[in-house]
């Protein structure tokens, strides 16, 4: 299984970067895992999607979907994309710590 | 004929099996305006560090993502494995479900290539050997010849049996497996009735019961995740009713209807099946059909019981016990809710999976009567139960046949006929119906968005549908105005999404894709207008 590190941080990631035990998530691992999507530093608009992202996860065990996400954070898709250049799903998914999305989806 | 197909050779065959020898972006099928210059950059090599956990298929992608053994010892046990797992294959005790037409496709082929040129996958890779229909049929069936039938080890250079079993052919052969989408146009051209399709699955169900090799979106995260948490996408009946809730909202927002989900509704007429998906990356699918169904008079209800909420059966693509262990699932939820039958969603592969596939596999007694949605639409549209005015669908119009549904099914007609009365620009992309080209993410593909798999199954699998579409918008392919691909399937529509934005069809041609209930509903006349919201997502 891959390792992610970041300074001192050190993270178990799958094939694809996503965290494999994302209890162990903070807001550390998220400014690491945010430099593996090309976002160098996270804006408060950033942390509106992430902490979203979070606690949803939190509550449901899933990710939202999209159209809630855009909803309840005020930001369209293209925004999203804006913020976390490979989307929501593999760009702040990853950040916010969640698990790869998987199925038809 | 230029590049007229010719029967592999058998250096060429042991070439491909070898060694490695990745998709030349400048081989695959050139696309028409406005793409005459547009250049793929190669298919991404993995890194070395992923190199030295993943094995990689003869063209450097990798699917199955199989695990690199730590040692000689262990590549023997897997080939061993294999071998006895093989052996399994072609007997009746241990493959009840598929040995007939597996021996029928196994012992007739007479290799006339009929097939390769009805395989979007090997025209649109600009005919690469190891993406030939019966390039891994072949080499199965040179295994089978020297290491199962009497006498096959003694000379078997000489009699044509010359590919030797290594872990490396293994890994060759179970990657390939995942280098074609089950679509079998192949097997529907061939004059002998040849399916070399059931033959790739054939493979892929090996060696996932056998020795655990399978694409980890399908097993682990697909089936097994269905089987423990409820559905693959890893949503639980909490978060369905949160979903739910959600939908009800958006309805009342963007429709002005009042309109509640039902769900586990006892003795309902039908108990309609979404693939799961729906819910998280498509939620105006699901909207749309609760709209119908509510305004033509439907009885019908929703499941909220663990897998009852999630159509998908990963298991028809690569593996029977997990096959059967869903599709058993699915008719225990509708037997207890009492349901007169089961309605399957815009899911293509669902619809195989509990239609003709469920019919000759599970027990009849066990069985839930099953309609496609497609049909119950057409007698709604067709029979005006509701009101429509199709000049709300003023706007270029394709439609995609996902393969389970048209070409292993035969249903063409009922689609069609809601098209022609909802949507006056609608135009039928060449070849269609059950001639169709797949998606490119066909069994599976779409929901493998690991590795380098997406890149291939943009360039390579995808290539031909791409330009189907592109074929069909000649006429209007300006950006300016707004076209809308109806593909009436998940999977496909995931796969439409990843090619419209590797492609860039939305901003370069202003294309979108959707399902058909979104264009039903978009037309209908008791719902606000602008249902279809012209946004790429």
């Amino acid at each position: 299984m891959p390792t992610f590190t970041y300074g001192d941080l050190s993270i178990e990631v799958d094939e694809d970067g996503f965290m494999q035990e994302p209890e162990q998530w903070n807001e550390e691992v998220a400014k690491a895992l945010a430099t593996t999507e090309g976002v160098d530093e996270l804006t408060d608009e950033h942390w509106k999607v992430v902490n979203y992202l979070r606690e949803y996860y939190l509550q449901f065990g899933v990710a939202p979907m999209i159209r809630k996400l855009c909803k309840e954070t005020g930001f369209n898709l293209k925004k999203i994309y804006e913020l976390f250049p490979s989307g929501p799903a593999k760009g702040a998914c990853k950040v916010a710590g969640l698990p790869k999305p998987t199925g038809c989806v | 004929m230029e590049n007229a197909p010719r029967p592999a050779s058998r250096e060429e065959l042991n070439r491909f099996l070898t060694e490695h020898e990745g998709v030349d972006p400048r081989r695959l099928v050139p696309l028409p305006f406005p793409y005459e210059d547009w250049e793929d950059a190669p298919i991404p090599e993995l890194s070395e560090d992923k190199r030295s956990r993943i094995e990689v298929g003869p063209d450097g992608v990798a699917a199955a993502q199989i695990k690199v053994p730590a040692d000689d010892e262990e590549r023997d046990r897997r080939v061993a494995a294999f071998l006895e797992g093989l052996a399994k294959l072609f007997t009746k005790e241990n493959n009840w479900t598929f040995l007939q037409p597996l021996m029928l496709s196994m012992e007739n082929c007479v290799k006339c290539q009929t097939c390769a040129e009805a395989c979007p996958i090997y025209t649109g890779s600009g005919r690469m050997e190891a993406y030939r229909p019966t390039f891994r049929a072949e080499v199965l069936r040179k295994i089978v010849n020297r290491y199962l039938k009497p006498g096959g080890r003694i000379l078997p250079g000489l009699r044509g049996n010359d590919v030797e079993l290594s872990w490396d052919v293994l890994v060759s052969l179970a990657e390939l497996s995942y280098r074609c989408t089950l679509c079998r146009r192949c097997a529907q051209t061939c004059p002998v009735g040849v399916d070399n399709a059931l033959i790739t699955r054939e493979i892929r169900k090996l060696f996932s019961q056998e020795l655990g090799i399978a694409m980890p979106e399908l097993h682990e995260t697909g089936t097994i995740k269905q089987l423990t948490v409820g559905s693959s996408t890893g949503l639980n009946p909490a978060g369905l009713a949160d979903i739910m809730e959600f939908a009800e909202e958006d309805i009342q927002e963007k429709t002005g209807l009042d309109i509640t989900m039902p769900f586990d509704v006892e003795g309902a007429e039908y108990l309609v099946m979404h693939n799961a998906g729906e819910f998280l990356s498509w939620p105006e699918n699901l909207q749309a059909f609760a709209i119908i169904l509510e305004l033509a008079g439907v009885s019908w209800t929703l499941s909220s019981e663990l897998v009852g909420y999630d159509s998908v059966n990963y298991g028809l693509f690569y593996d029977d016990v997990q096959y059967s262990r869903i599709a058993l699932k699915h008719y225990e939820v509708a037997r207890k809710l009492g349901v007169r039958k089961m309605m399957v969603g815009e899911c293509g592969h669902a619809h195989k999976a509990l239609m003709p596939i469920a019919d000759r596999l599970i027990p009849e007694q066990l069985r839930v009567r099953t309609e496609s949605c497609l049909v119950v639409l057409e007698d709604i549209v067709v029979n005006e139960k509701i009101l429509l005015d199709p000049s709300r669908n003023d706007f270029p119009v394709t439609l995609h046949d996902p393969c389970n549904i048209t070409r292993s099914m035969g249903i063409v007609e009922p689609q069609r006929k809601i098209l022609r009365k909802i949507a006056p620009r609608f135009r039928e992309m060449e070849p269609h119906g059950v001639h169709n080209y797949c998606c490119g993410g066909g069994s599976g593909f779409a929901i493998c968005q690991s590795m380098n798999f997406p890149d291939w199954r943009t360039r390579v699998s995808g290539r031909l549908k791409f330009r189907q579409i592109l074929e069909a918008f000649s006429d209007c392919i300006e950006p300016e105005t707004p076209k809308y691909v109806c593909a009436p399937c998940s999977n496909c529509k995931g796969q439409m999404r990843d090619l419209l934005n590797y492609y860039e069809a939305w901003d370069r041609c202003g294309i979108l894709y959707g399902g058909l209930v979104e264009l039903i509903v978009n037309a209908m006349v008791d719902v606000r207008e602008g249902f279809v919201e012209w946004e790429m997502h």
